[in-house]
């Protein structure tokens, strides 16, 4: 395993999203500045949709009214499921929970998924339910940051919701994802509309045998995978076609196609950014805003690779000898508690590649800890290798990741981010030096800085109440697969990921129930179901109304000229600051739980328990 | 509001035109023109010209003639991916690795050295010593009562058994009822701890052992005792290890004892092949009765020309497709 086999991937990844982000950007502030003039077919649409000009209320009322009918609309393709064609398989209805959390996932641009595509849902769902909602959720997510940028710059009217969304979907998702399907179609991923194949396998009964003794097949489930799998990755959504999402061999055959597979997820998050400057005619600003992005992720990805690639899994690993520490506890005579590790004997495994457990052979020895860590960076949430069984403090890149929310993030939520936190670091480094804070020219007041604190707050009170709540009582013990502080942040990640909108997750929490009259469902999955669907549904979508809200106030505001005294927005100096602001805001207030989970289950003993 | 509520519907059909109809159908019409091998997918017929399997999902091997693939969280069911969600602080990862490493790890010096250790490991548990303490079952279920519970739970046959020892030990189970107030009625996995300990002092150095027959059309499952085999060479292989911490063994390739994310790896490292290479090389030799180094040669040669790696061994190292190396064999050398 040499140097260039590690790093070659991610640097490559790097390099050519941020290549391809400039001329990807301006061809999307050209499609959102509606100065391209479509052919007239695809104008005869845009005239149906449009209905004029919109303010900011407006448009976020015409934002939720669609969502709702989103929500309607999916819900009801789920719950017919029994009755809708493509479904040779006789798969009958969800849990109504699971329904519940399983729409408001995908409408989120979430995808958490407490389900597993291939075993639950017919290839009419996959379609009808999962692309149409891969494709329209993020649609949805770049168009409220366009809102945003007009609002910003003082436009007469922030657009059309309608008319943007149609854009997005047809001029720039579309065919992106047609090239993307393409790909990956070429490396091995199904295209089909067929549902399996049964096969008797070459060593006839190594599946085992029935109760007559004859051998069992093997079902090979196929289906429109590719076209799935492309706006699954370029819509930041991340939700599989089967359950172990991009590590399925089709989902993603080859090294080649984890290439294209973990590009696709990054190429709009960092064109977004440039956008950003582009449309608001401040492309040094966004320039700084991308190398501070672009800093945190390649720390992530370092750590991730890192404690991961470079380390043997410490499980197989051994400690030759006993040791002892003494805490202080009020508990125990004398005050102080013996805690011992016992000696373990090491285990004969070959681990020069790292921890390959929940690892696949075919994309490259960095390949699973680098898209662990990208995933939760862009808020994507597909995985390609397991998250559960990471090396513990490995786990915290993803985990970072969702913390932060703003390294590049999702669709346009991941921008907005970045802006509430811009303005809360303009408006302290303004305290810091007693001057009027201003950005792109206007004055940051009280009413700005409540919205923008209400986007910033309402993330770690989403993730930590829920994830105490359950970590508490019987509903997070029941559903835990692994024991100790990895319990723990099991129940964590699946908090983290619904509010951050991501996806990914701890895959041995138990929180599928399954089909309505499974046999033996989770035991809390219907109290995980409707946790997390009211953390995704509050995590989406207040961080959208709070910094609409704010830059409609923002932008109503009038300009101040440049004077000696104003920050400049497109300094290093306030890339400094601007990093500053995310890593101690949003940072520090995760800290502690970092702690409890991962860095315990680091220094703890291993193995934990029987 | 009734505009945007007009326009909201439209945009639906439109978007689902659009989304669920146009773009999947051409994404479809390409696939199947261009590229029909892959699009309804890569499977591979046998000699029969039947479909065996996808060239992308691994498929079980357990017979010696053939290389097997990684282990599979998901018991290798393609309708149903999965890994196996543990950690590393789990035993449970630990015990899976250790019952992989048993039968086939090798002393690597010492005056055994390339000799397995599996003889050892089985002389060691009919000594029935553990950390100098007798009773290594009535240790194991004691200190792993998880394990003990799974191995109950694992097969009907096992709880059957453990059903019919209850009846047959009524002293035992009141007992335990008086100790654990909280289960008044106690079923077979709740009672594998005390089970296995009454199992170890009526049967030191012996454990259980489950053979599946066919018998006029049904397979019949029994138990029995056994002093040697497998099951024990896995089962107590870290057990063993733990009393012998200081022993050097010799190295198994990681990928032979981790399972894939997807359950479903197609896949083994070359380091892996190379590990297997000489198992499915005696085995072959010994079936078709030729000299073993001659076909040891020629397997070595498919292994290479099978190999592949990622980004051209930029990204990452050797591989080896499992199915199509095996369907080799079989096609050269015959099916076992």
């Amino acid at each position: 395993m040499t140097f260039i086999q590690v790093w070659l991937l991610p640097i490559a990844l790097l390099v050519t999203s941020t290549v391809v982000a400039f001329p990807l950007s301006r061809y999307m502030a050209w499609i959102m500045d509606g100065k391209y003039r479509p052919p007239g077919v695809f104008r005869w649409f845009e005239q149906r949709l449009d209905s004029g000009g919109q303010n900011w209320k407006q448009y976020l009322f015409s934002l939720l009214t669609f969502n709702t009918l989103m929500f309607v609309f999916g819900f009801l393709v789920l719950a017919l499921q029994p009755y809708t064609p493509l479904n040779p398989r006789g798969l009958t209805m969800l849990a109504p929970s699971t329904i519940l959390s399983s729409v408001v996932s995908f409408m989120t641009n979430t995808d958490l998924q407490h389900y597993s595509g291939d075993q639950h849902l017919s290839n009419f769902s996959q379609i009808f339910f999962g692309i149409f909602n891969l494709f329209l959720s993020a649609a949805i997510g770049l168009a409220a940051l366009t809102a945003i940028i007009r609002a910003l710059r003082s436009d007469s009217s922030v657009g059309n919701f309608f008319v943007d969304i149609w854009r997005v979907l047809v001029y720039m998702f579309v065919p992106a994802a047609l090239i993307f399907g393409l790909i990956f179609i070429t490396q091995g991923s199904p295209m089909t509309f067929q549902t399996s194949h049964d096969v008797t396998t070459v060593e006839a009964g190594a599946m085992g045998t029935t109760d007559t003794g004859e051998a069992k097949t093997q079902t090979v489930i196929v289906g429109p995978v590719a076209a799935f799998e492309s706006m699954k990755m370029l819509g930041t959504n991340g939700g599989g076609f089967y359950g172990m999402n991009s590590a399925h061999p089709f989902e993603n055959p080859t090294g080649l196609s984890n290439f294209f597979n973990t590009l696709a997820m990054m190429v709009f998050p960092f064109a977004l950014v440039f956008m950003f400057g582009r449309m608001l005619n401040r492309f040094r600003h966004s320039l700084v805003i991308f190398v501070v992005m672009f800093i945190m992720m390649a720390g992530t990805i370092g750590w991730s690779v890192y404690f991961d690639t470079l380390k043997p899994n410490p499980g197989l690993t051994g400690q030759a000898v006993e040791q002892k520490f003494e805490v202080p506890s009020a508990a125990s005579p004398g005050g102080k508690l013996t805690v011992s590790m016992p000696a373990v004997a090491s285990l004969p495994v070959e681990q020069h590649q790292g921890n390959l457990e929940g690892k696949e052979m075919r994309f490259g020895v960095s390949a699973g800890a680098t898209f662990d860590a990208l995933t939760t960076d862009v808020t994507c949430g597909a995985v390609n290798a397991e998250e559960d069984s990471l090396n513990p403090v490995a786990a915290l890149a993803p985990l970072a990741g969702m913390w932060l929310n703003c390294v590049y993030g999702g669709k346009g939520v991941g921008m907005i981010n970045m802006l509430t936190f811009i303005i809360v670091g303009i408006f302290i480094a303004g305290m810091m030096v007693g001057r009027t804070p201003e950005y792109l020219g206007k004055k940051i007041g009280a009413r700005e800085v409540t919205f923008a604190m209400i986007a910033i707050l309402v993330h770690p009170v989403l993730i930590l109440l829920p994830t105490g709540l359950f970590a508490a009582t019987s509903w997070g013990l029941a559903a835990i697969s692994n024991p100790g502080a990895h319990g723990f942040t099991q129940i964590l990640y699946q908090f983290s990921s619904a509010t951050a909108n991501n996806g990914s997750a701890f895959d041995g929490l138990g929180v599928t129930y399954g089909f309505w009259n499974a046999a033996s469902p989770g035991p809390s999955a219907v109290a995980f179901d409707i946790a997390a669907a009211l953390s995704m549904l509050f995590g989406r979508f207040l961080p959208i109304v709070a910094p609409m809200a704010m830059a409609a106030s923002l932008g109503a505001k009038k300009s101040s000229p440049f004077g000696l005294g104003t920050l400049r927005d497109d300094s290093v100096t306030f890339g400094f600051l601007l990093f500053g602001t995310v890593i101690i805001i949003a940072g520090l207030l995760f800290l502690p739980v970092a702690v409890l989970g991962p860095v315990a289950e680091h220094f703890g003993p291993m193995p934990f328990g029987g | 509001m009734m505009k945007y509520l007009s326009k909201s519907i439209l945009l639906l059909i439109f978007g689902v035109a659009v989304t669920c109809i146009v773009y999947p159908l051409v994404l479809w019409v390409i696939g199947q023109t261009l590229f029909p091998f892959q699009s309804n997918g890569s499977m591979l017929k046998g000699p029969d010209g039947k479909y065996v399997g996808s060239k992308l999902i691994a498929q079980p091997f357990t017979k010696d003639e053939y290389f097997q693939p990684r282990p599979s969280a998901a018991s290798y069911d393609a309708s149903a991916s999965a890994s196996s969600a543990l950690a590393a602080s789990n035993y449970g990862l630990r015990d899976r690795v250790g019952r992989s490493l048993g039968p086939v790890v090798k002393y690597k010096s010492g005056p055994k050295a390339g000799q397995l250790v599996a003889p050892d490991v089985e002389s060691w548990f009919s000594a029935d010593k553990y950390q100098a303490k007798p009773g290594i079952v009535g240790q194991w279920a004691d200190q792993h009562n998880s394990l003990a519970q799974a191995w109950v739970k694992t097969d009907d046959a096992h709880g059957a058994y453990v059903d019919d020892w209850t009846k047959a030990n009524p002293k035992i189970v009141a007992q335990f009822i008086k100790d654990n107030p909280t289960t008044p009625e106690p079923k077979a996995p709740d009672l594998a701890v005390v089970f296995f300990k009454d199992f170890s002092e009526k049967h030191p150095g012996k454990f259980l052992t489950a053979t599946t027959k066919t018998e006029g059309g049904k397979s019949v499952t029994t138990i029995d005792v056994i002093d040697s085999g497998s099951d024990i060479q896995s089962t107590f292989f870290l057990m063993w290890r733990e009393d012998h911490p200081d022993v050097e063994l010799q190295d198994v390739p990681g990928d032979y004892v981790t399972a894939s994310a997807s359950g479903l790896d197609p896949h083994i490292s070359m380091e892996n092949a190379q590990f297997q290479l000489e198992r499915v090389a005696s085995k072959r030799a010994e079936d078709l009765k030729r000299e073993p180094a001659q076909i040891q040669k020629e397997i070595e040669g498919i292994l290479q020309e099978n190999a592949s790696a990622p980004w051209g061994g930029l990204a990452g190292e050797k591989f080896i497709n499992v199915l199509e190396v095996n369907l080799e064999l079989d096609k050269r050398y015959g099916t076992p």
